[in-house]
C-alpha cells in the first residue's frame, strides 16, 4: 500500500523560525560580547562582515530554511508501518514497521507548549539509536496516532514459536 | 512463584571481586590524574602520596569483600535473580527468554576448584551483563542449557532435528575441533600490531623518540654490539617487530586454545582458551547478523573470519566486541557447513546487484580537484614541477583505481528472507541480515544525490545499519515499501 502523506501543522513552520531566531540570537548576543569586550575579540573580523553574515544567515534560516523543511515534513500510517519524512537540503524518509514498536512517547517542549505543538517519538530496537521522531503535531492528533499505535501493537498477533 | 532458594558465592571468588574492583580502578584511573598532577606540582612528600595510594588500593579490596558478602544470587524456575550492593541494594530479575547470550568462563584462578563464570546478556537493561562467579562447573553448564533452553518448544520447532528432544543434547549435530596451527594462524590474522604500528609510527616520527632516547640507550647498554654497522638499527627494529607479532599470535592461542564448536539443536557453542576457558552459546533465533570476514592475510591463508552478532543494547554498541560469538578462524569447507547450518542461501544462487556507476563521479571529482592541490603542495617542497607531478599523478591513480576497485567490489543481494551486503577491496566482507528482523528502514537523499535522482538505502537492524548507496530514487522508495511490508506481515520472532 502506498503512503499517503499528511503534512504537519502550520505552526511547526513558525516554530522553526522561532527557534532559528532564537538561536541566531543568542549567537548575535555572543558576538557582541566578544567584539564590545577587547582583548578576547581580536581574532574576529570586521564588525560589518560579521554583521552581513550573520544577517545573511538569519535570512535563510527563517525565510528559506524553515518554510522549506515545514513543507517537506510529513508523515503516513498505513496497516503495516508508520512513515516520516523530513529536511531541508538533506532529506530522510524513515519507515518503520508497526511490529517492531517498542514503545511511544509524546514530547512537548516549552516553545512548542507556547504554540500548542507536540511531536510524537517512536522507538524501535535499532541499535543506532535512530527513531522516528514526528514533529509539528497538533496535541489531539499526535494523541490519536498514539493511541492507534498502540492499539495496533496490542492486538499484533503473538509471534510464531521461535527457532523456526 | 515458588520458594527462591539464595545462595552466597563460595569464598573463593572473593578473587573475582577484588579483580574486578582492580580492573574499575585501572579503567577509571585517568579520573585520578588531575589529583596525581596536584601532588606531583604542589611537592607533597612522596611518604604521604605512596601512604594515600596504599590507603586507597586498601580500600578498594574492603569494598570488593564488601560486595562479595553482599552478593546473593537464586536461580529460579524461569528466571536469575540477583541481590547485589553495599549501599545500595539492587535486586535483579531477569527472564529466561529474555537472554541473548550466555557464557561461561572458566578463568585461571578458578579452574583449581572447577568453578566458573556465568554471564548473561540481556536485551534491555541498559546493557547491563549480569555475572555469577564461582558456580560449580557442571551446575553452570546446566543452567546455562536450561536458560538456552527454555524459549519452550523451540526444539521442536528447530527444522528437521526437532524430534530428537533429549537425545540431541548428548549428540550434536555438528562438531569441529580446531588445531593448535589454525590458532596460529588466527593470530596473523587477528594481529594487531599493524594497527599499532599505522597509529605509533607517526608521533614516533615527529618526536624523535628513536633518535634522543632510543638509540642512545641501546648505545650504552650493547656495548658489545657494534653500532657502526648501518644495518644495526632496522635490524633492531626488524627484531622488536617479530617479538610483537609473535607476541600477538600467543595472545591469541591464550584465548582461543583449543577451541570448539558444538551445535545441537539450534544451540550454537564456541570453548577455548588455554588458562581461562570461554565458552560462548547462542540460540539460532537470536541471531541477529551474521559476518564473515576475510583480511588480506586471511586470504593469503585461505581462512575466514565468522562473527554471529545478537541484539546489542545500545550502550554497548561500540567496543565489547569480545563477547561477541566469534570463530575466529575457518577453512573453507567449514564455512560451507556453517553457511548450510546457519540456513544462509547459497552466495552462487543468488542474484547480486551493483550500484550504479554514477557512484564513482561524487569521489572522483573530489579526487581530481585535490590531485593539483597536491601537486601544488609537493611542488613548494621539492621545488621541481616535474618530480610534483609525477608524485600526484601516481598517488591520484591508485586511490582512482582503488575508488573504481571498491565500487565494483560492493554488490548486495535478497533472497530466502536474508539481505547480504558484500564489499571490501584488500579486506572482504560479507554480511547477512535476516531481512524480517530490521527495525526501520530510512531513504536518505543529500543536495548532491538529489541532484543525480538518486537516494541511499539505510537498513538498521538490531545489530548495527547498513547502507545501500546509490540506488535510483524511485527503487529506493519501492525496496522500502516492500521491505517494510514484507516485515510487517512476518510473524516470526525477531529477538
Amino acid at each position: 500500500m502506498a503512503p499517503e502523506w499528511k503534512s504537519v501543522s502550520k505552526d511547526y513552520q513558525t516554530y522553526l523560525q522561532l527557534k532559528g531566531g532564537f538561536n541566531m540570537a543568542i549567537l548575535a548576543a555572543a558576538l557582541s560580547v566578544f567584539s564590545i569586550v577587547e582583548n578576547i575579540g581580536s581574532w574576529l573580523p570586521d564588525w560589518w562582515i560579521l554583521a552581513s553574515a550573520w544577517l545573511l544567515l538569519t535570512l535563510f534560516l527563517l525565510l528559506f530554511w524553515a518554510p522549506r523543511r515545514y513543507r517537506f515534513t510529513g508523515y503516513a500510517e498505513t496497516d503495516e508501518a508508520m512513515y516520516l519524512r523530513r529536511g531541508a537540503l538533506w532529506r530522510l524518509q524513515r519507515a518503520v514497521p508497526l511490529n517492531r514498536i517498542q514503545h511511544v512517547e509524546i514530547k512537548e517542549s516549552l516553545l512548542e507548549r507556547m504554540l500548542s505543538l507536540s511531536h510524537l517519538v517512536i522507538y524501535t530496537a535499532g541499535s543506532s539509536g535512530a527513531d522516528l521522531a514526528i514533529p509539528g503535531l497538533k496535541p489531539d492528533e499526535a494523541e490519536r496516532i498514539k493511541s492507534s499505535l498502540i492499539t495496533e501493537v496490542a492486538n499484533e498477533p503473538e509471534a510464531d514459536e521461535p527457532g523456526e | 512463584m515458588s520458594e527462591l532458594n539464595w545462595q552466597r558465592t563460595p569464598p573463593i571468588t572473593m578473587v573475582f571481586f577484588i579483580l574486578r574492583e582492580i580492573k574499575r580502578l585501572v579503567s577509571n584511573i585517568t579520573n585520578l590524574i588531575p589529583v596525581i598532577a596536584v601532588v606531583a606540582v604542589s611537592g607533597t612528600p612522596a611518604k604521604a602520596a605512596i601512604l594515600v595510594a596504599v590507603a586507597y588500593f586498601l580500600f578498594t579490596i574492603a569494598v570488593a569483600i564488601m560486595h562479595y558478602n553482599r552478593f546473593l544470587f537464586a536461580i529460579g524456575d524461569d528466571a536469575i535473580h540477583l541481590r547485589t550492593g553495599i549501599m545500595n541494594r539492587q535486586n535483579l530479575t531477569l527472564k529466561f527468554d529474555r537472554i541473548q547470550q550466555a557464557e561461561l568462563n572458566e578463568t585461571w584462578y578458578f579452574r583449581p576448584f572447577d568453578l566458573t563464570i556465568l554471564s548473561v546478556d540481556s536485551a534491555g537493561a541498559g546493557g547491563n551483563e549480569v555475572e555469577i562467579p564461582g558456580l560449580k562447573t557442571a551446575l553452570a553448564q546446566q543452567l546455562r542449557q536450561q536458560v538456552l533452553a527454555t524459549a519452550k518448544s523451540s526444539d521442536t520447532a528447530a527444522g528437521k532435528a526437532s524430534d530428537a528432544g533429549s537425545e540431541e543434547r548428548i549428540e550434536p549435530d555438528y562438531q569441529r575441533q580446531f588445531s593448535l596451527p589454525d590458532i596460529v594462524r588466527a593470530g596473523v590474522i587477528d594481529n594487531k600490531i599493524f594497527v599499532l604500528i599505522a597509529v605509533l609510527a607517526y608521533p614516533l616520527s615527529q618526536l624523535d623518540i628513536m633518535e634522543n632516547y632510543i638509540v642512545p640507550w641501546l648505545e650504552t647498554h650493547t656495548q658489545w654490539l657494534d653500532t657502526s654497522n648501518w644495518w644495526v638499527a632496522p635490524l633492531l627494529g626488524m627484531a622488536v617487530l617479530a617479538m610483537l607479532f609473535v607476541l600477538a599470535i600467543g595472545v591469541s592461542v591464550v584465548r582461543y586454545y583449543g577451541l570448539s564448536l558444538t551445535i545441537a539443536g539450534g544451540r550454537y557453542q564456541a570453548r577455548g582458551g588455554l588458562f581461562t576457558i570461554r565458552t560462548l552459546s547462542f540460540r539460532y533465533h537470536k541471531l541477529q547478523r551474521v559476518q564473515i570476514h576475510q583480511n588480506l592475510r586471511a586470504r593469503i591463508l585461505g581462512r575466514w573470519t565468522l562473527r554471529v552478532s545478537q541484539l546489542r543494547p545500545r550502550q554497548q554498541a561500540q567496543g565489547q566486541a569480545a563477547s561477541q560469538f566469534t570463530l575466529p578462524v575457518v577453512t573453507a569447507p567449514i564455512l560451507t557447513d556453517l553457511r548450510r547450518l546457519l540456513k544462509l542461501p547459497e552466495p552462487d544462487s543468488l542474484g547480486w546487484h551493483r550500484i550504479s556507476v554514477l557512484a564513482l563521479l561524487g569521489p572522483s571529482i573530489w579526487l581530481a580537484v585535490l590531485a593539483p592541490l597536491g601537486a601544488y603542495l609537493i611542488y613548494r617542497q621539492v621545488d621541481s614541477l616535474m618530480l610534483a607531478a609525477v608524485i600526484s599523478a601516481g598517488f591520484w591513480l591508485l586511490l582512482q583505481i582503488y575508488i573504481v576497485l571498491r565500487w565494483l567490489r560492493f554488490s548486495y543481494s535478497t533472497g530466502e528472507d536474508w539481505l547480504a551486503v558484500r564489499r571490501g577491496v584488500l579486506s572482504r566482507r560479507e554480511n547477512w541480515y535476516p531481512l524480517y528482523k530490521v527495525q526501520q528502514i530510512d531513504v536518505k537523499r543529500s543536495p548532491w544525490l538529489r541532484l543525480l535522482g538518486f537516494a541511499d538505502l539505510v537498513l538498521n537492524t538490531p545489530a548495527g545499519s547498513e547502507n545501500i548507496r546509490y540506488l535510483p530514487r524511485s527503487q529506493a522508495e519501492h525496496l522500502q515499501q516492500q521491505w517494510v511490508n514484507d516485515i510487517a506481515r512476518s510473524h516470526k520472532p525477531w529477538m
